[in-house]
């Protein structure tokens, strides 16, 4: 007697096999895919840039980074909306991503909880205080 | 293919693990880096010493591995857009993928070179 085996019937909604399906069903999921992808392509200019400037074009003209540089640097409209998109983008994007990560490894409901939750929490704090650096640094001061 | 937790993996398994580890370990920096940052509320005294303690080999290092991290992060994510959004692409993945790992490292040579130069004994 043969069995035959029928290779299960697969659909494939996850072209790259890279990183995430598409999530099916429009709703928060299926923006957060398209936050990702959105997002790490600013963040490609924006993230690559920043650390280009600050630890490239730094050690090659000699400078150094210390307060008169962010002064000079955060006296300008144009760096400090720079460093506030960055610091909004990488941090959604990549608690977004850690996130993905603890919903894929920590099984345990319980423990899952807990880990997002503080994962949320300790974020926002950090998005708030991030932020308010940003806005709160005087270029006068000295 | 290489011999890996006792099974074969492939480069393009890797590269899907190293995304993940990757931009979790740039997070972390993104967490320190924003604590840091806070001290040049505290003035040119505090945060001026702050930086200081980032010009040593060890940090440099460091500072090369985030760097290697972010570009590779960065061409593995572009190469998920690409895919994701032009799936005809898809049949090019393994190529794609060995570009992507062969551009970071090729990339993080004279980066890397630039950075640490000036910290090596001979630099």
């Amino acid at each position: 007697m043969t069995v035959t085996t029928r290779r299960p019937r697969v659909i494939y909604t996850n072209p790259s096999r890279a990183a995430r399906p598409k999530p099916e069903a429009s709703g928060r999921e299926r923006f957060w895919w398209y936050f990702m992808r959105l997002s790490g392509l600013a963040l490609v200019f924006l993230a690559l840039g920043h650390m280009f400037i600050m630890h490239v074009l730094v050690a090659i003209t000699g400078q150094e980074i210390d307060f008169a540089f962010v002064q000079s640097r955060w006296g300008t409209p144009f760096w400090r909306i720079y460093d506030l998109m960055l610091l909004v983008l990488a941090l959604a994007h990549g608690v977004n991503g850690a996130r993905i990560v603890i919903g894929d490894y920590v099984t345990h409901r319980t423990a899952r909880g807990l880990l997002l939750t503080l994962l949320l929490a300790i974020s926002a704090m950090w998005l708030v205080a991030g932020i308010a650096i940003i806005a709160f640094f005087d270029p006068s001061a000295s | 293919m290489i011999n890996l937790f006792g099974y074969r993996v492939s480069w393009t398994q890797l590269a899907w693990f190293g995304h993940r580890a990757s931009g979790l370990g740039v997070l972390l920096f993104l967490f320190l880096h924003i604590v840091e940052t806070s001290t040049v509320l505290l003035g040119p005294e505090v945060y001026d010493f702050t930086q200081t303690l980032y010009a040593n080999l060890p940090a440099k290092v460091g500072e090369v591995l985030l760097m290697a991290a972010l570009v590779y992060h960065s061409l593995n994510g572009l190469r998920v857009i690409v895919m994701d959004f032009w799936p005809a692409s898809t049949i090019y993945y393994r190529p794609l993928t060995y570009g992507v790992i062969a551009a970071t490292v090729i990339s993080m040579v004279p980066l890397g070179a630039i950075i640490l130069t000036p910290y090596l004994p001979w630099g």
